[in-house]
């Protein structure tokens, strides 16, 4: 069971050219072709779905049922003028969405799109994802200092505070996967969540990780809070909608300024998904089928594209549930903010990582799918 | 500039530039006035450590005892940032003031 | 390794040496906190060309995303929000400290060099292997075996200072 990266796989379909022509082009296609026209379109999704639920049309006018609207935003916001309030610190308030616009995108090269389709599957790949999502906190703090504007400080403390605080629950929501795993490669940790009809291919896959055990269903659930939390979505989001009327820290950022940091924001809301898709909901893989069972062998060109479709349907389904939540649930304050986080979700997640390990030892690693199957087969 | 690569890319290279971040934190601790530019000269200087000694590790022993110490320095660094800004919040609520050279008086 | 790579490497290296530079030398203090960051995404780099990959993930998680915030938040809570005052004026020993520093740099590397020297008279057989590993299996077994006491050590020290952090700072 091996994953190929991006790079290789496209110098095998394709054919020509030295390997690092076909890196860059796989960097690029998965930051062209994914990253920024999701983060561009999500703003689409979001305005007609929140229309849906409001009961009410949202954008129609630009293109067939308003799909383009997200380009027509994105050439007003090109066509700003470039406002810098008075008193800011020019530096820091220039670099701010470039730290977070560069912590967002880079963990696309980590995320496993298909078994053939990851950018970079290194050996640290789950840590790399989030080690690189933490200089997201960095760009928000300095942003909203330079500002030179007192809401925008507070709004980007609070954000800061939140952020680092519920990385706590997500590692230690992370932590069962790896325990099942044996590994912190993520294209590994993808493979093992198959299926296999045979009784010898059984032995090695367990199904998806959310059904290995009731451990790793709650900390799903706990991964998917602590996702909505470090990306600042409803019901977190009090430092982007502090006062209802003034914008939190981004505040004073108009223009492409703040179309960074939107664009920032839904890829990181799509990374969040990503993650809790690859690790707990199977990623790639299909259930209750094994793409190298079936009677015929299909070319790894569309065994890479049905995966990819696989794994697209299954993020944006949770991006979905994520847009859905932000018209149902009110926003917490502060103080109950950060209760949840290290009086409810910590120990909860600590008692996950326990119950998961107790289990391992005790069922020597098998998941209910396996030991059901044991059950009615043997 | 192939050899200044070589160089750069080897164990020497890796000291020199322990040798250069340990200096220019010393610098910073010993010439700067304010607590927290102190602080930032000593988070360099064990970083310098650090690199040290993962240089060594990878290209001396072979073995991945220097990457688990310098796993313990990143550790013991920022327990000790912890309490030092705490110290400093401390200071700045008894002093309003967190120039380092101020606080010489052991007694309110 | 391919002079690529090599490049990269070095141009890493530079940008570690031009931020820590600027984090002895620059008067702001809250843009030296910034150039300390970018210094420890240079580390990071550093560590991942040295075959240290799990220790480059935990340099980045640990320094940039908790202390360069730690950081930053007590520039931000000490420098009186209204004032904005952050100039940092160095001593008076400012030229003669750095003119004495340079001057430390080639004595440093010399006795570094000395003690490569020193160490090398076992050679390790694999090191291009090992460099290669996956390291976080390896650093697993060792923390549990080798380890063990300082691992343990560390947790009491985490707590200690969690502790002592929290109580310095309460609120009155």
């Amino acid at each position: 069971m091996n994953s190929a990266n991006f790079a290789n796989s496209l110098q095998t379909w394709i054919g020509i050219g030295p390997l690092w022509i076909w890196a860059i082009v796989s960097a690029l296609a998965v930051l062209f072709l994914l990253a920024l026209p999701f983060g561009g379109f999500a703003t689409y999704v979001e305005r007609k779905i929140a229309a849906d639920m409001q009961d009410r049309v949202g954008p129609n006018r630009v293109g067939p049922y308003g799909i383009l609207q997200f380009i027509a935003d994105a050439f007003k916001m090109l066509g700003k003028e470039d406002f810098i309030p008075l008193g800011c610190d020019k530096f820091l308030f220039n670099l701010a969405p470039v730290l977070v616009v560069m912590g967002a995108c880079a963990a696309f090269a980590a995320l496993p799109l298909s078994k053939y389709l990851i950018g970079a599957d290194v050996n640290i790949g789950i840590l790399f994802i989030l080690s690189v999502t933490t200089l997201i906190a960095p760009g928000i703090l300095l942003g909203s200092w330079s500002s030179a504007n007192k809401w925008s400080l507070l709004g980007g403390l609070r954000a800061a505070a939140q952020i680092v605080s519920y990385e706590i629950p997500v590692a230690l929501s992370i932590l069962p996967v790896i325990l099942i795993s044996g590994s912190l490669q993520i294209g590994r940790m993808v493979e093992l969540q198959g299926w296999s009809w045979t009784a010898e291919g059984l032995k090695q896959f367990h199904f998806w990780n959310a059904f290995h055990n009731p451990f790793t269903f709650i900390s799903m659930i706990l991964l998917f809070i602590g996702g909505l939390a470090e990306t600042n979505r409803i019901p977190f989001d009090l430092p982007e909608a502090e006062s209802e009327l003034v914008s939190g820290f981004n505040t004073e950022f108009s223009g492409m300024r703040f179309g960074l940091y939107a664009l920032a924001e839904f890829a990181d809301v799509f990374v969040m998904c990503a993650i809790v898709t690859a690790l707990y909901l199977g990623g790639w893989q299909i259930p209750f089928l094994n793409l190298d069972e079936l009677w015929v062998t299909l070319p790894t060109f569309l065994i890479a594209l049905i995966q990819l479709t696989v794994f697209l349907a299954k993020t944006f389904t949770l991006v979905f549930v994520v847009m859905w939540l932000r018209w149902t649930l009110p926003r917490l304050r502060v103080d109950q903010l950060m209760g949840l986080c290290w009086k409810g979700l910590v120990p909860i997640a600590l008692f996950n990582v326990l119950g998961t390990a107790a289990w391992m030892w005790i069922f020597k690693g098998q998941s209910i799918a396996q030991l059901l199957y044991k059950l009615v087969s043997g | 500039m192939v050899n200044l690569l070589n160089w750069a890319t080897g164990l020497h290279g890796y000291l020199f530039i322990g040798a250069v971040l340990f200096v220019l934190g010393t610098i910073s601790i010993v010439s700067r006035k304010n607590a927290i530019g102190i602080l930032l000269g000593i988070e360099l200087v064990l970083n310098a450590a650090g690199i040290n000694f993962v240089a060594f590790s990878k290209f001396r022993t072979g073995s991945i005892d220097g990457q688990v110490v310098a796993l313990f320095i990143i550790l013991i660094a920022a327990a000790e940032a912890a309490v030092a800004l705490a110290i400093i919040l401390r200071l700045y609520r008894l002093r309003e003031t967190i120039d380092a050279g101020e606080a010489n008086l052991m007694r309110n | 390794m391919s002079n690529g790579l090599k490049l990269v490497l070095f141009a890493a290296q530079l940008l570690t040496v031009a931020s820590a530079i600027l984090v002895a030398l620059h008067p702001n203090v809250l843009y030296a906190s910034v150039s300390l960051l970018f210094a420890f995404l240079g580390v990071a780099v550093m560590f991942v060309y040295a075959g240290a990959d799990f220790i480059a993930g935990a340099q980045v998680i640990v320094y940039v995303g908790g202390v360069t915030i730690l950081i930053l938040f007590a520039i931000m809570l000490t420098q009186w929000l209204y004032k904005m005052n952050l100039k940092d004026v160095p001593a008076k020993l400012g030229i003669p400290v750095v003119i004495v520093g340079v001057g430390l740099i080639p004595a440093l590397y010399k006795v570094m060099r000395e003690l490569a020297a020193f160490v090398e008279k076992n050679p390790a057989p694999d090191l291009e292997k090992f460099a290669n590993l996956p390291k976080t299996g390896v650093i697993g077994q060792a923390l549990l075996s080798n380890y063990v006491l300082p691992f343990e050590a560390i947790t009491i020290l985490l707590l200690g200072a969690l502790v002592g952090a929290v109580w310095l700072a309460r609120p009155r």
